[in-house]
């Protein structure tokens, strides 16, 4: 610790584990922490749905399946070395086509079905349904790339060079930013489709843009961490009760911070300090969001008329 | 006065859905109706007749099938979005469940066409978001959130967030149901003065025709095939009030301009007594199905009178006497003969 402060490197392989692998994960746990924690606040507010989350729609299972038909589908077809050189954009192109995918069909759906708990069953069943495409890809797949895409989907915040960040930074700030951009219109979001356009909001355009900002920060965090879960659906509920607001002037900010704060909390826990274990990342922020959100589902027993 | 210039007009308008394959499901056909600025305007009409339709027509949340509406002589389809929502204000009759949602912050919401594109608050709309959580008269709840508050704090909530988004036409769509009678009738009042202090136009849609017809100054009664206007003492006037109930066991009563149930009236009775005991008395012996009628030796006759400062109905029948010492133990004893 001293040794990162002052300067010196009195223990070179030391200074190369922080500067190599642990600054660069902390720095991913910030990040998508944060990116999860937005587009899930986004999520709840466009379907008004306390419920609704990347991972619960399926937009994670949708990334899930552009990375399935990338590293298991097309390995046929591209060499090894190919898969290396274009690794770093084709996944997180995979996985974003794949997140948008789902979440086009569950707009699509959205449009001709008010009832908010049907949409949030049919997000439900879109994820099942690209599992099972996913999985007859496994079926099907040579075992080296099978091992490949599991480690993948177990998450991982420890898998990134410091040339992938250089990639995920950018995209998670566009899409944050565009989410500051629209936090007015998230805010009259909260009224519901007829209050909205009664204020004039253009609801297609500010859904397309919403949509692709959640799919840009859902889709690139899955495609280099994998699908983590439960950390959108519960910080935006967290910060709510903390800040005892839903206007999205504060909500952005304060779901940014949580979200980063508590994956990275998370991870602390995964590392498992003073053992040499590591758990999953995902397993982690389960055990603490279910908690969160059995209590969510308690405390507020009409689950439709929430978020 | 009638050249006071139409605030809004609806011409030949039909209104309704189109439903899959583009087929036009009209509600209702050839609407012609004004309003002029400063009225309070009341819809009236029975279930599914299309008077949310009518209301999300005129508030531009639905587009017409047939004919225009006309909001200061310009068609609503040619106003830009943001400059349309600077016109009309609409509160719908959704229950707006939201955790944590501060009352300012919902009426803040009424300020968005007035805002830039990161909708920065000056102080001119503070003042306005302030005078009109003011307006309605829960200026105390600022701070408080509103799934805290009671359906008639939140109709008010919705209201002053309407108010704020500060439009010449605000149109509200059954602003009293799920409230109490004396909410109802503070929420009718409320949207009376915002007529008559702030020149606010106001179009409500209603189901307390008592109310209604007291404090409306204007009321659109849709009937089964056609639409009237007119002051609400007109429509009585001219019967068109009738057109509410066909076929319905409701009446309304012409000189006492309020709404009774139709019942048949089986035996005859007949009333000794004057003043409130007597009118209250009267009301008692319809309900349970009497028809009270002048001096008749064969009839039941009912005495109200005063026992050691106590009022006493006495039963006279045939000779026989039961004095009662409520209405209650009246009925009671009538039933049983």
């Amino acid at each position: 610790m001293t040794s990162l402060v002052s300067g010196k490197n009195d223990n070179q392989i030391w200074a190369a584990i922080i500067y190599n692998f642990r600054l660069p994960k902390a720095i991913t746990a910030v990040l998508a922490g944060a990116a999860l924690s937005v587009s899930g606040l986004q999520m709840q507010t466009i379907f008004r749905n306390p419920l609704a989350g990347p991972y619960v729609l399926g937009i994670s299972s949708g990334a899930s399946l552009g990375v399935a038909i990338l590293v298991l589908g097309f390995s046929s077809f591209l060499t090894n070395h190919s898969i290396h050189y274009f690794g770093n954009w084709t996944q997180i192109v995979a996985a974003w086509t794949g997140s948008a995918l789902v979440l086009f069909l569950i707009l699509a759906v959205s449009l001709k079905v008010r009832d908010i708990m049907t949409i949030l069953i049919l997000g439900i069943l879109f994820g099942s349904a690209t599992s099972a495409i996913v999985s007859i890809f496994q079926y099907f797949s040579h075992q080296s790339m099978l091992k490949a895409f599991v480690i993948w989907s177990m998450g991982s915040l420890g898998n990134l060079s410091r040339a992938q960040l250089n990639i995920l930074i950018p995209c998670i700030i566009a899409g944050l930013l565009l989410s500051f951009l629209f936090s007015k219109i998230l805010n009259a979001l909260l009224l519901g489709e007829t209050y909205a356009r009664s204020l004039g909001i253009n609801i297609q355009f500010s859904r397309i843009m919403l949509f692709i900002s959640t799919s840009i920060l859902a889709g690139s965090i899955t495609a280099f961490c994998g699908p983590i879960g439960f950390i959108g659906i519960a910080v935006p509920h967290i910060v709510r009760i903390l800040f005892r607001s839903a206007n999205h002037y504060y909500l952005i900010p304060g779901t940014i911070l949580a979200g980063g704060i508590i994956l990275l909390l998370s991870d602390i826990i995964a590392q498992l300090p003073g053992t040499d274990i590591t758990l999953p990342i995902n397993s982690v922020t389960a055990l603490l969001g279910i908690p969160i959100v059995i209590w969510i589902i308690i405390r507020n027993k009409k689950i439709s008329s929430l978020s | 006065m009638s050249d006071i210039q139409n605030i809004l007009s609806i011409k030949d308008l039909t209104i309704g859905y189109l439903s899959s394959g583009n087929a036009l499901q009209p509600v209702f056909k050839s609407i012609n109706l004004k309003a002029k600025k400063g009225e309070n305007i009341a819809i009236i009409g029975r279930n599914g007749i299309g008077k949310s339709t009518l209301l999300r027509t005129v508030a531009g949340l639905q587009k017409p099938l047939d004919g225009k509406v006309y909001i200061k002589d310009y068609d609503i389809k040619h106003y830009k979005k943001q400059e349309f929502a600077r016109l009309i204000s609409f509160v719908s009759t959704e229950i707006i469940r939201v955790s944590n949602l501060k009352l300012f912050d919902l009426v803040a919401l009424g300020r968005f066409p007035h805002t830039g594109w990161i909708g920065k608050l000056n102080e001119d709309d503070y003042k306005i978001i302030n005078d009109s959580i003011y307006q309605v008269g829960i200026y105390n709840l600022k701070n408080k959130v509103l799934n805290e508050m009671s359906d008639g704090e939140r109709q008010r909530a919705m209201i002053a967030r309407a108010l704020a988004q500060d439009t010449e036409i605000i149109i509200l769509d059954e602003p009293t149901a799920f409230l109490d009678l004396p909410n109802r009738y503070e929420i009718i009042r409320l949207l009376n003065e915002l007529t008559v202090n702030k020149g606010k136009t106001i179009i409500f849609s209603s189901h307390d025709l008592n109310i209604t017809l007291q404090e409306a100054d204007k009321v659109w009664l849709m009937g089964k095939n056609e639409i009237v206007e007119g002051a609400p003492e007109d429509l009585i006037i001219n019967k068109d009030i009738y057109r509410l109930f066909d076929n319905s066991s409701l009446d309304f009563n012409i000189e006492k301009g309020d709404f009774r149930l139709t019942r048949k009236k089986v035996n005859k009775i007949v009333l000794s007594g004057s003043g409130i005991m007597q009118f209250w008395t009267r009301r008692a012996l319809e309900r349970i199905g009497y028809e009270v009628c002048d001096e008749d030796k064969n009839s039941t006759c009912i005495q109200i009178s005063e026992q050691n400062n106590h009022t006493v109905w006495i039963i006279m029948k045939k000779g026989d006497k039961i004095i009662c010492n409520s209405i209650y133990e009246l009925t009671l004893h009538l039933r049983r003969i």
